[in-house]
């Protein structure tokens, strides 16, 4: 899509968005505000795993980072949310620049046994910190408005996901994008052109931890109970399916498999536990007939075989 | 002037010794033919010296420094630039966007459209102009060789180093390539160190010629003194 196009059909979809929650009841706007919070979680996660090829299983904890740091210093210390939602995106920042640095030379596998870990051990300090995090009972924490409204966390969240999106649009198409995909596809050959691949790899890690971090702080504070749910396994396989599916690598992908599937999830809540099991067919099947996901499936079908350079379209113009 | 030494360089994986001891030097402004047996430690010197490997002893000094153990990444931006014996390009980039990277990492505080016209440029220097749009993974071995010469190029090097790039090429297209690194080097004022398995090539386009054998340097000399040594029959052709 060309530059005035894609702002364009952008407009058009966030004007949709924007008109969207009005005519729904209160439950099909909560279902939508998760899927945000669940659009949030997926693309920056894709930053992660599709844009650099760091595998990480730690995205989910770093929206408990965010999460409760902000919960505790809003309900123990009486610090204003949004506040507190600020020092909750520098917290997972700063843990994701360390856990970043501390699996710099890890590749594949490795990191996501670290990152693994990582979580599993904030699982469980929190589960066990009862005094501070109230443990599985879950810390009640204030809401981001004085007074509660669906439809104000909508448009919180829809406001936040978008700036977030605009970020990694102009991220992953900046240099710094092009030497993410560089180091992506293959870090001899980007070492060899001068990538400084470290670094590279760390930024990423540190930018996408961040986005968690802001994400889950203001997750956190519209369901009003930060539960050990947030910063769990479940979480980052949920935001890991959802990039799979939507299409890991493309920017739309994870926009697309955050609401597909948390609108899905919510269809097929009544069927109970079986839920799990139609989730495993749907991945089975998105593996076996589309390995790039749904926007894999639309790249297939559309006519032209390369896709235009930035050069062309300027040419073309 | 010497361009790049390496100083008793050797490596070794465990218990093999890959180069042991490797003494050499590249004049600023020649073609420099690396030749050698299979397994005699050509690439690994490659390697060596780009950084790729960190060397298990000796010295290697580029353009006056001493770069010995630096990451490939800083090496490159002292003006050294390789391709890859087994083709390295970012496979789901376009040939265009494989260009930009190197070219991003040379400047990066200039604009897109320069970096674009350079990367451009320099695929329409190896011939992959009309590619330009096409993913990397879509090209075939000899095309891929050539984008690894526009993306080694577009790191604006003073040290081009060449990892057989002839292979699959026939008589006229292999002239035609040595006709190229030659005007390569004349016009950009480039310094090559070639490794390359057809020696009718390098015996044109070289003025001179490190025999490595073993790990070791067998000699080094012009083209006519190397191909009529015995000792480099030999170690091609055995006893």
């Amino acid at each position: 899509m060309t530059g005035k196009k894609l702002i364009l059909v952008s407009a058009l979809i966030l004007a949709g968005m924007c008109v969207l929650p009005l005519g729904l009841g209160i439950y099909p706007q909560h279902v939508l505000i998760v899927s945000l919070f669940y659009v949030m979680m997926a693309s920056s996660w894709n930053l992660l795993a599709g844009y650099t090829g760091q595998v990480s299983f730690g995205h989910a904890a770093m929206a408990g980072i965010g999460a409760y740091t902000s919960g505790i210093l809003a309900a123990k210390a009486g610090i204003d949310p949004w506040i507190g939602v600020c020092i909750g995106t520098v917290v997972a920042a700063l843990l994701g620049l360390m856990l970043g640095a501390l699996c710099l030379k890890m590749g594949g596998i490795y990191l996501s046994l670290t990152t693994l870990a990582f979580s599993q051990i904030l699982h469980i300090v929190i589960v066990n910190e009862y005094g501070i995090t109230r443990g599985t009972m879950g810390l009640q924490v204030p809401g981001l408005m004085a007074e509660y409204s669906k439809l104000g966390y909508y448009y919180i969240m829809l406001a936040a996901a978008v700036l977030m999106l605009i970020i990694l649009y102009r991220m992953i198409h900046s240099n710094l994008g092009l030497n993410f995909r560089a180091v992506q596809n293959d870090e001899t050959a980007a070492k060899s052109v001068g990538v400084k691949v470290l670094q590279v790899r760390v930024l990423a890690f540190t930018v996408a931890s961040a986005m968690a971090g802001f994400a889950g702080g203001l997750y956190g504070h519209y369901l009003l109970l930060i539960t050990p749910e947030i910063p769990s396994l479940d979480l980052q396989f949920y935001v890991l399916a959802m990039t799979v599916i939507g299409g890991m690598g493309s920017f739309i992908g994870p926009i697309v498999g955050a609401f597909a599937l948390n609108i899905l999830a919510e269809k097929i809540r009544d069927y109970g536990e079986f839920h799990v099991l139609v989730f495993g067919l749907i991945a089975l099947v998105v593996a076996r007939f589309a390995p790039n996901g749904l926007l894999g499936v639309w790249r297939k079908f559309r006519p032209a075989k390369t896709r235009p350079t930035a050069r062309e379209e300027r040419r073309s113009r | 002037m010497t361009l790049l030494e390496g100083r008793k360089v050797s490596k070794s994986f465990g218990g093999v010794q890959a180069l042991s001891e490797v003494d050499f030097t590249v004049e600023q402004g020649t073609i420099v033919g690396l030749i050698g047996p299979n397994g005699a430690g050509k690439t690994t010197l490659f390697n060596t010296v780009a950084g790729a490997f960190k060397p298990t002893g000796g010295r290697v000094i580029f353009d006056g420094k001493d770069i010995t153990g630096l990451p490939a990444n800083a090496i490159c931006r002292k003006g050294m630039a390789r391709t890859f014996q087994v083709t390295r390009p970012f496979g789901a980039m376009t040939c265009l966007e494989n260009v930009m990277v190197a070219a991003i990492n040379r400047h990066p505080e200039k604009p897109r459209a320069f970096i674009e016209n350079s990367a451009h440029e320099k695929l329409s220097l190896v011939g992959l102009a009309e590619m330009e749009g096409f993913e990397a993974l879509q090209l075939n071995v000899i095309q891929k060789k050539r984008l690894e010469m526009a993306r080694a190029l577009a790191t604006e090097p003073k040290l081009l180093m060449l990892d057989e790039v002839l292979g699959g090429l026939n008589t006229q297209e292999i002239s035609q390539a040595v006709e190229f690194i030659r005007s390569l080097r004349d016009k950009l004022g480039l310094t090559v160190l070639w490794i390359e398995h057809v020696m009718g090539a390098i015996m044109k386009a070289a003025e001179r010629v490190i025999v490595l054998d073993q790990g070791r340097v067998l000699m080094a000399g012009t083209p006519a003194e190397v191909v009529n040594d015995p000792r480099v029959i030999q170690a091609y052709l055995g006893e």
